[in-house]
């Protein structure tokens, strides 16, 4: 009878340690199962984090291009003054931008990182890239000498002085101010 | 006892499901709210009139080489010829129309669906016939440039649809 007794206890004893190691195991996969959950939803908001970051630093590039050519031609380094007569708004001054030109390593980062500015003839309309040589029967003045890709444009007055029979007289263009930007989207891709 | 519990489990499941469906909605607004670039800016419009109004023409008088379309646009209403003899309102309906074919291409498949330009005096007389091209759309940026010159007062009215 007593043996009995001692077998039941172990024998019970043997199943409660099943059940509570069952029990342990259960919680340590649930432990992995939230741990891992909650790593992969980490991940996920850091990459959304981070791909937000580059759409953002692009868009306050963007911002800055659109700021920079609503302005740019009246900086003293485009604008007319008052070499064409009274003051102009939105005139450029076409043999002052020749000759920035020229010195345009002078302005590195002057008006941001990777910003290039090209001033496009639209009427009348040609593809002649400006070089101090051929200037000023060309349509095309790029600043650093690179292809726009990006970029953000406005309508100028591109003015110059001309000789007709030996008298000089103003000479205006309707031309196109393009200011393209960094694209933070297309770095490292 | 068994199904009561696979019930609450179930009420449950769905509770998380439509939270994270808020959640995904309310981040789904948000990414849509961003800004787009528009199509034509106000500022695009306004700095144009102010270009072509600098534009030399080809129209000379006794006194300047060649005008500009702002003086030419007073040379007209003042019903004056070029040096040339070619009618000034002639010149400036023909370079307008080109510099405006040349700035805003409507043809094919562009997002610039037309435009209009109307130069009128005080009383509502045209100086120039209405120059336009393409369909008038409901999204439009236009900009209205009064003038008051020594002679008679004019208005400029410039509008893009896209």
């Amino acid at each position: 009878m007593k043996r009995q007794k001692s077998k039941i206890l172990i024998c019970s004893s043997l199943t409660s340690q099943t059940k509570a190691q069952l029990k342990i195991q259960q919680m340590v996969f649930m432990l992995l199962a939230v741990t891992l959950f909650f790593v992969l939803v980490g991940m996920l908001v850091l990459a959304l984090r981070f791909a937000g970051i580059k759409e953002s630093a692009t868009e306050i590039e963007e911002k800055n291009a659109m700021l920079l050519v609503t302005r740019i031609a009246n900086s003293p380094e485009f604008s007319c003054g008052n070499a064409f007569g009274k003051s102009r708004t939105n005139c450029i001054d076409a043999d002052k931008v020749m000759m920035l030109k020229k010195n345009i390593d002078k302005y590195d980062n002057f008006w941001g990182r990777e910003t290039n500015i090209e001033i496009r003839k639209i009427y009348p309309k040609g593809n002649v890239v400006c070089t101090i040589r051929n200037y000023p029967d060309c349509n095309l003045i790029n600043l650093q000498s690179e292809e726009i890709h990006a970029e953000h444009s406005n309508f100028v007055s591109l003015c110059r002085k001309d000789l007709i029979n030996g008298e000089v007289y103003d000479k205006c263009e309707l031309a196109k101010i393009m200011v393209s930007y960094k694209d933070w989207r297309e770095v490292q891709k | 006892m068994i199904k009561k519990k696979a019930q609450e489990e179930l009420i449950g499941f769905a509770l998380i499901i439509i939270l994270v469906a808020i959640i995904g909605l309310i981040f789904l607004g948000f990414s849509l709210k961003n800004s787009q670039k528009e199509i034509v800016e106000s500022y695009e419009v306004e700095s144009f009139i102010q270009a072509f109004l600098q534009y030399t023409t080809d129209c000379g008088n006794y006194r300047e080489n060649y005008l500009p379309i702002q003086k030419l646009i007073s040379a007209c209403v003042d019903d004056k010829t070029c040096l040339d003899e070619r009618d000034s309102c002639d010149v400036l309906s023909s370079t307008l129309t080109g510099i405006i074919e040349e700035s805003w291409k409507v043809d094919g498949d562009r997002p610039i669906q037309g435009y209009e330009l109307k130069i009128v005096l005080e009383d509502g007389t045209e100086v120039i016939p209405l120059i336009s091209k393409g369909n008038s759309t409901k999204n439009s940026k236009g900009v209205l440039q009064p003038f008051m010159p020594l002679g008679e007062n004019y208005e400029i009215y410039f509008t893009v649809y896209y």
